[in-house]
């Protein structure tokens, strides 16, 4: 360390915390965090998790560089008998290090807020989509396009969908990282998540909430397909019975087992 | 447990002067320890019933089902009853704890004995109810929380009365005086929240 | 003594009668129960085995003898003088009987639940190697869950939580100069409950239906619905329970009635504000665990309705009544953490705590905040969606109050003169990954964050990075730091550096990158994984069987500096407080006299600043107090003795 930044330790300090923080600003932006993005939600979650992570950065720093610096400068010999400078405290230092994080933290909740409202906000003309749970798979019916029931979830992109969650038995949790959106199925309760598809891809339905010996596989597919695709899933579904969910009416459609790349091609 | 048994060098250094107990620890505080101590625990037995309170109200505030169920009638007079049995134990309760601090021993005893049976005719009153009342815990959900909440009290009803047992047979053996009366006076203090506690429960369970 | 005499004293000949006796008599209850409704058939071994699981545990405690002096004491017979004939250790037997010496109790509590430790890491070891590849390795999913749970429950509430009571109970009753506990023989009584907990918390893994598996947060309805194994968990939680009340409930009488002359609440050391703040956190929150976990149990074993949907039972009721009990207790399990790292960082930056009155209300903001967040955990479990912002508010600003302490802890480093000792570093590991497990938590509570990392691995690491690298890292700085005093001998300083670098390197390698797997899209609680996964996996637990083996260095330094490491000064650390003013191990009684207290715990660089005088100390008694000369002295602070007002 230069002599300058010893006679003023705080400025140095703060000129490496400075450096620090933007070095590891970079550092966390860059890393591949989050699965694709897939609904309206995800955008807004991600963005909220960046300005989240920039939040954290400086917080972090500050803290080790205080620490790292201490280490470096005021650490004593093994034998040494001396004390250190009986501070007792600093009034002022104290009122900041309580508004800083005060206001640092209400922000980020206000932001959280808004974020919130807006995934959650009402969309007209939603696809309702009944998701139901039990042990240990799902099945998800269309109530609003006849009696249309599948085993996995095939939504058209673009169009707002509402999910009314639902089980039988135990509490399970629906979750498509695609789309961060969770939501538990509650017996007793019905739970709703709304969100738009917004990427034609394979995706899965995860269960998230411990539910017995075949939580680890309770996995199933969700496809989003373009709109017309959805349509002529739908009529193949309503035309084969649909409310049976044989996996024949899946293949015919959006087969399953093939390769995304094929089973999209040959929706489109 | 392996590691207990590393620490042989234990034995602590004996000093010179031979000490035969402790040194008599600093009081730091006007408050009775013992009655301190039954205070925290009256407190950790007051969340408790909030616990079972909680379960109450989802029960029957958050699900909004009928209370009780369909059906089903609570003795409210009985249990009123047995309500004022309860709280004039409290009051007995009290008069045995004067009768200690005056060094009078005959209201100490008949207070003692008085309380206990007062008591035991509230148990026995609620189990006869239990009895007759026409539903079960494992009937539906207000049945479950009905037994839960008056089952804990109940069972509270008997641990007090354990102590006040006690108590009552220290009293006969000549126990307790005006100096020295703890014995009486912290198991009095778990017997009025017992009492409390069962107004509690009959207002929000049988009246509300 | 005769045989029958061993039989019937207290001690272990008639706990091992007594046990079987209650398995018979539970046989016979339940028998006769069911003969008197006439059911069929008379014996039903679940009914059995629950009542046995209480009938078994209270007859051991009665038969190693908690409960003979109450008896004694109950019967009505004239009270018996107290003859401290339990008192104290003289031989490693001491440790194996009911004994009313807080220290004796607090080694017995830290041996006891560092036996807990190793067992529930090993099963962590398990979980990984598990985990190691996707698909199943060694266990089937039955299996697994019983892993998780049984680790997590046995980490926490025969680990965490009582090891605090444990250090507490060592150093609490010394720090504010008192000869014991309020109540020695309820202190017993909580020691010996633990291992019953423990071992019963463990033995279902031999139940029909294999271990308890569903986490250790044992949600309803699914708790209620799986085979034997769970009954293991809901009682031996209640029994844990008892044990840690009853301590808190002793730490707060303690501390409010016997503290030494002088000693007002604003000079205590934060060690024992810490103790305070927690044990109130415990005797309000710990009774919410037992109604939640009454409630499986009858649900379970009655056919009661709690959670029955059909019937009017409500299944988020239970996640209400737990969290408001385990939020509050993830506070159990860093307050006292918090007291140890003032105390830590303060002796060995020689300088005083910054900020003290700031410290210690920031510890009761943290308690009063943390009764009104539990359902930050309840974000996307369907509860009344207008409680999720106020709860995140109330969450995220618990960082403030935690921020004041962080803070003042760096603050109180700054201009001091640092001794880089062990204790030292593991504090300073504690505040590194405490803040990364706390920003996590800021994290988390933020609800459109949450609801794409809730129950994912994203929390597993939170969870890791404010247990282990919270918790934890405070219980080995404590240990190591107050080592001498316990056990009147040194540790080895080289071989305590080594297992911190060990640790807290391959801590990090083993639960940062859980951060990215959960984010990515990994759930917890899963046995099998999607392939992408893998290699990030096999990283984790790679570093955890590493992470596992650097704690062989502890304890092996732990047990040879007991047997043999060179004799302890009764102050090695030059500190303060009063448990330091005392011979290392300290005498019997702990004082021949209670000190009186003339100043703060921490006036360190405060020139003839001194935190206690003991009385005589004129005559120069060779009291146990006497050693301290032999290393203490020189530098700003003058030994004891000369400390003569
Ligand atoms: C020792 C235990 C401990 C501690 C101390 C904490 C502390 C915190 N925890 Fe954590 N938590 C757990 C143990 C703990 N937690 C466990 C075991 C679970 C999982 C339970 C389960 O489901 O199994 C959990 C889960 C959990 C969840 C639920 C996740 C989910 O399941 O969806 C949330 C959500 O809000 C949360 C938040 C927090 C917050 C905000 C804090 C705060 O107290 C942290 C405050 C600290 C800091 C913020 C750092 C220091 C502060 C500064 C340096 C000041 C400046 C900082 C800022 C301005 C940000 N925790
Ligand atoms: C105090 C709390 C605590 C502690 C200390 C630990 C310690 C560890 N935990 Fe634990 N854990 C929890 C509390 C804790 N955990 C909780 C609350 C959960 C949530 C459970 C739930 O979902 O319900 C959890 C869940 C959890 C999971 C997720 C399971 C899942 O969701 O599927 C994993 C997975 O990796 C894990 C791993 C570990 C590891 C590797 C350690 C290691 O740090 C352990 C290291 C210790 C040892 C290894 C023992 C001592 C060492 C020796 C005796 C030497 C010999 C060693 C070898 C031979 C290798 N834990
Ligand atoms: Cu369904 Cu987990
Ligand atoms: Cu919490």
């Amino acid at each position: 360390m230069s002599r300058a930044l010893r006679r003023r330790p705080v400025l140095g300090m703060a000129l490496v915390s400075l450096i620090a923080t933007a070095v590891g600003i970079a550092i966390v932006l860059n890393i591949n965090w989050f699965p694709v993005q897939a609904s309206s939600a995800s955008t807004e979650i991600d963005t909220l998790y960046d300005v989240l992570l920039i939040a954290s950065v400086p917080v972090f720093v500050l803290v080790m560089a205080v620490v790292v610096y201490s280490v470096l400068a005021f650490r004593v010999k093994p034998g040494d008998l001396s004390d250190g400078a009986p501070i007792h405290g600093n009034t002022r230092l104290e009122v900041i290090w309580v508004t800083i994080p005060f206001m640092l933290v209400s922000a980020l909740a206000v932001y959280g807020w808004v974020v919130l409202d807006d995934i959650e906000a009402k969309a007209s003309n939603p696809l309702v989509v009944d998701v139901r749970a039990r042990q240990f798979a799902w099945s998800f019916d269309y109530p609003g396009e006849g009696k249309v029931s599948s085993d996995q979830l095939v939504l058209p992109k673009g169009r707002p969908v509402e999910f009314r969650i639902h089980t039988k038995d135990v509490i399970h949790s629906f979750w498509v990282p695609e789309f961060r959106l969770k939501s538990d199925a509650v017996p007793g309760l019905t739970t709703h998540l709304r969100t738009t598809p917004t990427r034609v891809g394979r995706y899965h339905v995860v269960c998230a909430e411990l539910c017995g010996i075949g939580h680890s596989t309770m996995r199933q597919r969700v496809m989003v397909v373009p709109p017309a695709a959805f349509g002529r899933w739908l009529s193949h579904k309503k035309a084969t019975g649909g409310d049976k969910s044989d996996a024949g009416g899946d293949t015919a459609s959006v087969t399953p087992g093939v390769g995304y790349g094929a089973a999209v091609g040959g929706l489109r | 447990m392996e590691s207990a048994s590393v620490g042989l060098g234990q034995a602590p250094p004996v000093s010179e002067h031979e000490h035969h107990g402790p040194p008599l620890a600093n009081q730091s505080s006007r408050v009775d320890p013992q009655f301190l101590g039954m205070l925290l625990f009256i407190i950790s037995e007051v969340m408790l019933f909030g616990a079972f309170f909680t379960a109450y109200f989802f029960i029957r505030v958050v699900n909004g089902d009928a209370w009780p169920a369909q059906g089903d009638e609570l003795p409210k007079l009985v249990a009123g009853i047995n309500t004022a049995v309860l709280i004039s134990s409290s009051f007995t309760m009290h008069w045995a704890l004067e009768g200690a601090r005056n060094e009078n021993r005959r209201a100490l005893r008949a207070g003692m004995l008085t309380t206990f049976f007062l008591g035991l005719t509230f148990l026995c009153v609620q189990i006869n109810e239990y009895v007759h009342i026409g539903f079960a815990p494992h009937d539906n959900a207000q049945g479950t929380i009905f037994y839960g909440l008056t089952g804990l009290h109940g069972a509270h009803v008997f641990v007090g009365l354990t102590l006040l047992l006690m108590a009552t047979i220290r009293s006969y053996r000549g126990h307790f005086s005006a100096k020295e009366h703890r014995g009486i006076e912290i198991p009095g203090i778990y017997w009025h929240f017992v009492d409390v506690m069962w107004i509690v429960v009959y207002t929000t369970v049988y009246i509300l | 003594m005769t045989l029958a005499g061993r039989f019937r004293g207290p001690g272990w000949y008639r706990a091992a009668l007594a046990v079987p006796l209650a398995y018979l008599f539970a046989m016979g209850l339940v028998v006769a129960v069911r003969a008197l409704y006439g059911w069929d058939p008379l014996l039903d071994g679940k009914a059995i085995m629950t009542v046995a699981l209480v009938a078994m545990p209270l007859a051991f405690l009665v038969g190693i003898g908690c409960f003979d002096y109450w008896f004694y004491w109950a019967s009505g017979r004239p009270t018996r003088e107290e003859d401290h004939s339990s008192h104290g250790a003289t031989s490693w037997r001491s440790y194996f009987r009911v004994n009313t010496d807080h220290k004796v109790i607090g080694i017995q509590y830290i041996c006891t639940t560092f036996f807990f430790f190793i067992v529930a890491g090993l099963l962590a070891m398990l979980i990984r190697a598990e985990l190691a590849q996707p698909g199943t390795q060694f266990v089937d999913p039955n299996t697994y869950n019983g892993l998780f749970s049984v680790h997590a429950s046995v980490m926490i509430f025969l680990f965490i939580i009582p090891v605090f009571a444990g250090i507490a109970n060592f150093v609490v009753p010394l720090m504010i100069g008192a000869p014991d506990m309020a109540f020695p023989r309820l202190n017993a009584l909580s020691y010996w409950l633990l291992p019953t907990a423990g071992v019963m918390m463990l033995a279902s893994f031999l139940a029909p239906g294999g271990a308890f598996a569903t986490g250790w947060t044992a949600y309803a309805p699914l708790s209620t619905e799986t085979p034997m194994g769970q009954q293991f968990f809901t009682i031996g939680v209640q029994f844990a329970g008892a044990s840690s009340i009853a301590t808190a409930l002793n730490f707060l009488v303690t501390i409010i009635t016997m503290r030494a002359p002088g000693m007002t609440f604003w000079r205590m050391p934060l060690m024992v504000w810490a103790q305070f703040t927690t044990s109130l956190l415990v005797v309000i929150a710990t009774p919410f665990i037992a109604g939640s976990q009454f409630f499986v149990l009858l649900d379970r074993s009655l056919g009661t309705h709690f959670f029955s949907t059909g019937t009017g039972g409500d299944v988020l009721m239970y996640q209400h009544v737990f969290w408001f009990y385990s939020h509050p207790a993830v506070y159990i399990m860093m307050l006292p953490g918090f007291g140890i790292i003032s105390e830590v960082i303060s002796t060995h930056s020689r300088k005083p705590v910054f900020g003290y009155r700031m410290m210690a209300f920031s510890l009761v903001a943290i308690v009063i905040l943390g009764f009104t967040v539990w359902a930050h955990h309840m974000f996307v479990s369907g509860m009344f969606s207008w409680l999720r912002v106020p709860m995140m508010i109330t969450t995220m600003l618990i960082a403030v109050p935690t921020g004041i302490k962080i803070f003042s802890w760096i603050a109180t480093m700054w201009k001091g003169a640092i001794h880089l000792r062990t204790p030292m570093l593991f504090a300073l590991g504690f505040i590194t990954m405490f803040t990364l497990g706390g920003i996590s938590g800021i994290m988390l509570a933020v609800i459109p964050v949450t609801i794409h990392v809730s129950d994912t691995y994203f929390v597993v690491a939170h969870i890791h990075y404010v247990l282990f690298g919270g918790s934890v890292f405070t219980i080995f700085a404590g240990i190591y730091h107050w080592f001498p005093k316990i056990t009147g001998r040194m540790y080895d300083e080289t071989l305590g550096k080594v297992h911190f670098w060990l640790s807290f390197i391959f801590f990090n390698l083993t639960f940062g990158p859980m951060h990215f797997v959960g984010i990515d899209g990994m759930p917890r609680r899963v046995a099998d994984y999607a392939d992408k996964f893998a290699t990030i996996n096999l990283f984790i637990s790679i570093s955890s069987f590493l992470f596992g083996l650097s704690f062989l260095i502890f304890l092996y330094n732990m047990i040879t500096s007991w047997r043999n490491g060179p004799k302890a000064a009764a102050n090695p650390w030059r500190a303060h407080s009063i448990e330091w003013q005392v011979s290392s191990p300290p005498p019997i009684f702990n004082f021949d006299e209670i000190p009186t207290v003339v100043g703060g715990p921490y006036e360190y660089g405060v020139p003839g600043a001194v935190h206690a005088v003991f009385g005589d100390e004129k005559r120069k008694t060779p009291s146990p107090a006497g050693t301290v000369g032999a290393t203490a002295g020189g530098g700003a602070q003058p030994p004891p003795e000369s400390q003569i007002q």
